[in-house]
Formats: C-alpha cells, sequence, structure tokens
C-alpha cells in the first residue's frame, strides 16, 4: 500500500520538475537570439545523451566511453526510416528509441560480463568501430558524406498560435518535449525500484547478489534504457542538419561523458549543468579569446584544456561533481546551525 | 606469395610497436590497478618533444634519449600528481563503491588525454608534422631481389626485442623488477616484507611511461605526428593486452604480435577500412572464449 503511495508521489515530482526544466529553457530562450536558442536546442538534446551516462555509470555502476556510437545507431537508423522509407521525423524518432534500446540489449549483453576497465575499453573501441561501419557499407549509409536532414518548418497551426518563429526556435520546440520526456523517466527510474537495485549492484555485487538481485540481468537492463536515451539523444542530434560518421565522434563521447561527471554522475541537476557547461563555455571562451586577441592555436585549443582540466580537478578533489559540492556546502550550513 | 611475405613483415614490425604500448598499459594496471587511457597521450607529447629538440638541430639520437626520459618523468607525475591522491581518498563516498573505485581513475586518465592533446595542440599549433627515422625507409634488396621489409622494419624490430630482454633481465634478475613483480601479486604481504610499495608504484608508472614514449617514436615516421595520431595506437595496445592477458607482462608481448599480424592480414587481403571493425571484432572474440587473455590467469575476486 505504501508503496504505490510512494510511486505516485515520485510521479507527481519528476513531472513537476520536467515542467520546470522546459519552462525554464522556454523562459531562457525568450531573451536570447537565434544562436543561443540554437545553443539551448543543443543543451536540451545532449542532456538526454548525458542524462543516458547518469543512468549507465552514475545509477548502475557501469562506464561507458561509446555512447556517441550509440547515438549514431539512433541517428542512422531515424535518418534511413526517414530519407530511404519516408517515414515522418517524429515517427522515425520513436522507433530509434527502439531500434538503439535492441542494440543496447545485444551490448548490454556483452557488457554484462565484463567490468571497469575492460567496459571502458571495449566500448572506446566502438566508439571508433562504429562509424566506421558507415564507410565500409557506403551504399546503405551514405559513406563519409552521411544524410542530411533536418526538423523541417514549423507547421501552420504553431505559426498561427504564436506568430511566425525562427528555424532556431522551431528547433527548441522540436527538442524540449523529449528532453522533458527523458528527464521524466530517468527521475523516475532511479526513484524506484528498479533504480535501487542498480544502486544496490554498483555499491556491492556479492551483497546484491545476496539480497537475491539478479545481477547480469539488472546490468543489461540498465543498458538498455541508456541505450535508448542515446539512441534519441542520437536522432535528434543528428537532425540538426546531418547524420554522418564526423558527428557521432570518439570527441563527443568523451564530451559527454565529462558533462555527466563534472555535473555530479549521480544526480540530474548536475547532468543538467555539466551540460551547460559543455556548451557554454567553449563559446564564452571564444568570446573572451577574440577579446583579448589572442592568437588561433590558443583559441582552438583552450576550451579543450579548460575543459580537460575542469574534469580532473573534479575528480580529484569533488568526484561527486558540482551536485555533490552544493549538497556539502548546504550539509556544512545546516550542521552549523545545530 | 608476396602479398603474404608483405603482410608477415609489416604485420612483426607493427606487432613489435603494439606490444610495447601493450606492455606499458599492463605494466601499469598490474602496478597500479588502472588502465591508463592516457598512455598514448603521454607518448605523443614526448614525441613532440624530440621533434621539437631535432628541429632545433639536436641530433636524432639525444631527442630520443631526451623523449625516453620525459615519457619516464611525465609517469611519474600522473601517478603522483593524480592517481596517488585518488586513491587515497578512502572516505570518499564514491570511491567507497565497488565499481567506481575502477571507473574513476579511467575517468582520470582521460582528462589527462584531454589535457595533454589540448596542451600539444597550443605548443605546437595541432598541425601533422613528420617524424625523422634514423634509417632509410626503403626496401632493402639483396642481388636483384627486393625483400618486402624496410631497413626501417628492421630497426623497429631490432629496438622492440632489445627493449623486450632488457626488460626480461630487469624483471628476472634485479631486484627492483623482482619487488615490481611481487607488489602486483600481493602489495599487503609485500609491504610487510619491507618493500615500499608506493615508490614501486610510481616506477611501475614510469617504466610504462618509457614505453610508450619509444613506441610513439617508432611509429610517427609512419604515421606522422598530430594531436589524435597516437589515439588508435591505444586502441590496437588495449586490444592486445586484452588478447594476451591484461595481467600477464609476456602476454601483453604475445598480444601485441597477434594484433599485429591481424591487422596487417587484414590490410592486405581485406581492405583498411575494415581494419576498426576487425579490431572490434577481434576484441569482442577475445573477450566472449578467453576473457582472462591467453597468459592470463583468472581474478580471484576478493569479497
Amino acid at each position: 500500500m505504501s508503496k504505490v503511495k510512494t510511486h505516485k508521489v515520485i510521479g507527481a515530482r519528476s513531472t513537476r520538475l520536467a515542467i520546470i526544466f522546459s519552462l525554464f529553457i522556454i523562459l531562457l530562450s525568450m531573451q536570447f537570439g537565434p544562436y543561443n536558442q540554437y545553443q539551448l536546442a543543443n543543451i536540451s538534446t545532449l542532456l538526454i545523451a548525458v542524462l543516458s551516462i547518469t543512468l549507465l555509470t552514475g545509477a548502475s555502476g557501469q562506464i561507458s566511453l561509446g555512447q556517441g556510437a550509440i547515438m549514431a545507431v539512433g541517428g542512422y537508423s531515424s535518418a534511413l526510416l526517414v530519407t530511404k522509407l519516408g517515414f515522418s521525423m517524429w515517427i522515425a524518432f520513436i522507433l530509434a528509441i527502439f531500434v538503439s534500446a535492441l542494440f543496447g540489449l545485444f551490448l548490454g549483453l556483452a557488457a554484462a560480463r565484463l567490468s571497469g576497465p575492460y567496459l571502458a575499453g571495449t566500448t572506446l573501441v566502438m566508439a571508433l568501430a562504429i562509424p566506421s561501419i558507415a564507410i565500409r557499407f557506403e551504399s546503405i549509409f551514405g559513406g563519409d558524406i552521411g544524410f542530411t536532414v533536418d526538423y523541417g518548418y514549423p507547421p501552420n497551426w504553431l505559426t498561427n498560435l504564436i506568430g511566425e518563429i525562427s528555424i532556431e526556435e522551431w528547433s527548441l520546440y522540436v527538442v524540449l518535449p523529449f528532453a522533458a520526456l527523458a528527464l521524466f523517466a530517468v527521475l523516475n527510474l532511479s526513484n524506484t525500484r528498479s533504480g535501487r537495485t542498480w544502486r544496490a549492484v554498483r555499491d556491492n555485487e556479492v551483497a546484491a547478489a545476496l539480497a537475491g538481485i539478479n545481477i547480469a540481468r539488472t546490468k543489461v537492463i540498465a543498458f538498455v534504457c541508456a541505450s535508448a536515451l542515446a539512441g534519441l539523444a542520437g536522432a535528434i542530434y543528428g537532425f540538426r542538419g546531418l547524420v554522418g560518421p564526423s558527428v557521432y565522434s570518439t570527441d563527443l563521447s568523451l564530451l559527454l561523458l565529462t558533462a555527466a561527471v563534472i555535473g555530479g554522475l549521480r544526480s540530474i541537476g548536475g547532468a543538467i549543468f555539466g551540460t551547460f557547461v559543455i556548451v557554454f563555455l567553449p563559446d564564452l571562451i571564444e568570446r573572451l579569446t577574440k577579446a583579448l586577441a589572442l592568437p588561433e592555436t590558443i583559441s582552438n585549443y583552450l576550451p579543450a584544456l579548460l575543459i580537460g582540466l575542469l574534469l580532473l580537478l573534479t575528480v580529484i578533489w569533488n568526484p561527486r561533481g558540482s551536485a555533490g559540492a552544493l549538497e556539502h556546502i548546504r550539509h556544512a550550513r545546516h550542521s552549523r546551525r545545530h | 606469395m608476396d602479398s603474404f611475405l608483405s603482410a608477415f613483415f609489416s604485420g612483426t614490425s607493427q606487432g613489435a610497436i603494439y606490444a610495447l604500448v601493450s606492455l606499458g598499459l599492463v605494466l601499469v594496471w598490474r602496478g597500479a590497478g588502472v588502465v591508463n587511457f592516457a598512455q598514448m597521450g603521454q607518448a605523443m607529447f614526448t614525441t613532440y618533444i624530440a621533434s621539437q629538440l631535432i628541429q632545433n638541430n639536436y641530433s636524432y639520437w639525444s631527442a630520443f634519449v631526451i623523449a625516453l626520459v620525459s615519457g619516464a618523468i611525465l609517469g611519474a607525475i600522473v601517478d603522483l600528481g593524480l592517481m596517488r591522491p585518488l586513491t587515497s581518498r578512502k572516505n570518499s563516498q564514491l570511491l567507497n563503491s565497488q565499481s567506481m573505485r575502477t571507473t574513476i581513475p579511467v575517468i582520470a586518465s582521460l582528462g589527462i588525454l584531454g589535457v595533454l592533446k589540448a596542451l600539444a595542440g597550443i605548443l605546437w599549433a595541432g598541425e601533422e608534422r613528420g617524424f625523422p627515422s634514423p634509417v632509410a625507409a626503403n626496401a632493402l634488396t639483396i642481388g636483384n631481389t627486393t625483400l618486402a621489409i624496410t631497413g626501417f622494419d628492421l630497426f623497429v624490430i631490432g629496438v622492440v626485442f632489445l627493449t623486450l630482454v632488457l626488460t626480461t633481465i630487469f624483471f628476472t634478475r634485479t631486484g627492483m623488477g623482482l619487488a615490481m613483480r611481487a607488489s602486483a601479486l600481493n602489495p599487503e604481504v609485500t609491504r610487510l616484507s619491507g618493500i615500499r610499495v608506493g615508490s614501486v608504484r610510481t616506477l611501475s608508472w614510469a617504466i610504462s611511461g618509457t614505453a610508450s614514449s619509444l613506441a610513439g617514436l617508432l611509429v610517427t615516421p609512419k604515421t606522422n605526428l598530430s594531436p589524435n595520431t597516437l589515439d588508435l595506437l591505444l586502441i590496437v595496445g588495449f586490444t592486445a593486452a586484452v588478447v594476451g592477458g591484461l595481467n600477464s607482462l609476456a602476454g601483453s608481448v604475445l598480444g601485441g604480435f597477434i594484433v599485429g599480424y591481424v591487422i596487417a592480414f587484414v590490410n592486405v587481403y581485406s581492405a583498411p577500412e575494415n581494419v576498426f571493425l576487425a579490431i572490434l571484432v577481434f576484441l569482442l572474440l577475445a573477450l566472449f572464449i578467453r576473457p582472462q587473455g591467453i597468459l592470463g590467469t583468472k581474478e580471484v575476486r576478493r569479497v
């Protein structure tokens, strides 16, 4: 009885948070011009992928350096559905979720046998190998060039309702419902029975097994859920303009992991913060280097340098990320008062 | 027959380089329980140092030696500056989690990789540049027949062979080498018998840094040098280490040569664009058939 009750409460809470996030992004987008609206759409897209790492690494303790490859699976399947089979973009996005979940199932079956560094290395090899499939089977996947796809134009009913909107604003409206949905799903997953099971396996496999948890099954389920999210993110990410091997690079995989770690691997708020950092920090630095008229070699590599340093500092001094630091401060203030 | 011979020889010389990379990975894994994904980033950095020295009119061999030494220093810095503080934080909530204890160092090494690449980009403009070899890369000829092997290939095989002999002597005949093997086997007992396990650990980082730095010097004459060129080598080295056994030094060398031949034969008999896929398939097969590697032993899970 009490269990049913908690489920309801949690459902309400995650709905609320998903709506708050969407409203926040929309309010933010109203303050900005098209360029920053595009950035916000980017953030919402990448957030879905970062959330997949929050689930996979943060909650279930499996590391993946190849989320970009799973994004590629989602991207290519949706692009093929739209360009070759004439599906609508929306249906293609939904189907991409299922295709990448299926891919995640196979991957998870292999991954459940691997621990820590083995899994990291194998997923890294995968991150390099999957995009090369696109080049190898050029007739199906379009080789180096890939597919040019986009979000299309806003439908008439929307422009009648709120007036003419820019392509950038439209892209934000396409992405946002999916990001809200992903937030809702992840919040629910991590606060319910399955989330608790994942954390038990993450922290101590032997103890979890003794408590009657099927370790392998739990790990595979986590992989499937995370892959579904990553695939969705990949589909939306590709429809910004191009689905091709260069879009889903190893660098993207590592950047997503960095975002999750900087924000805090175990926190959903941290995932949001980390995604903001990786998207806006390079922009900020570029503006700064232009203002200071620094040479091009520095401005090209400074964002990567700072993000790398940020990752190192986080790992050394504050492995729980900015979300952990915030909690720490709150805790300290609380205990001082008493 | 010709294509077979050329695949065989290029497999041997490339395999020798992969063996070095894989040896470096296994050294740190045994010594510190970390798979160092920054390893070839360190090698890229030291190769750039050598390249800079050669541009400033130093001789090849002095640049060669300085690169090896800086490889050792860089390895020691990574251990002392990052990995040791990281794992000594016993009370950290995150590190109390079983799976995170192996995951966090992996993430840290990726951070180092990112920083080193960006630094190399800033310092050396990220341009692709060539790197000299001390031996001409022409095919050797005996009388009128052209052999499928170049002088440079022979040089690579010779240098790696010498390194492997020295490494074997180090691990079987010297006190320090025995101490390293002991602490890889059982750090607690080794500490009790009076060996400084911490220094041994740093030494394994340093030796690994030197080995991978050597690999960088040997591979770049063929591939050119840029901040990203050595990424692939890490992937291949990792596959080699897993195939041979992540906790076996001899296995890592064997794995390096096996993967070298696999890649060379795929290159010659199939197509170069199949290499990535071949590596992935080979790695997955190895993990399914013999997850502990050819010469590795099954890990005992500590409860």
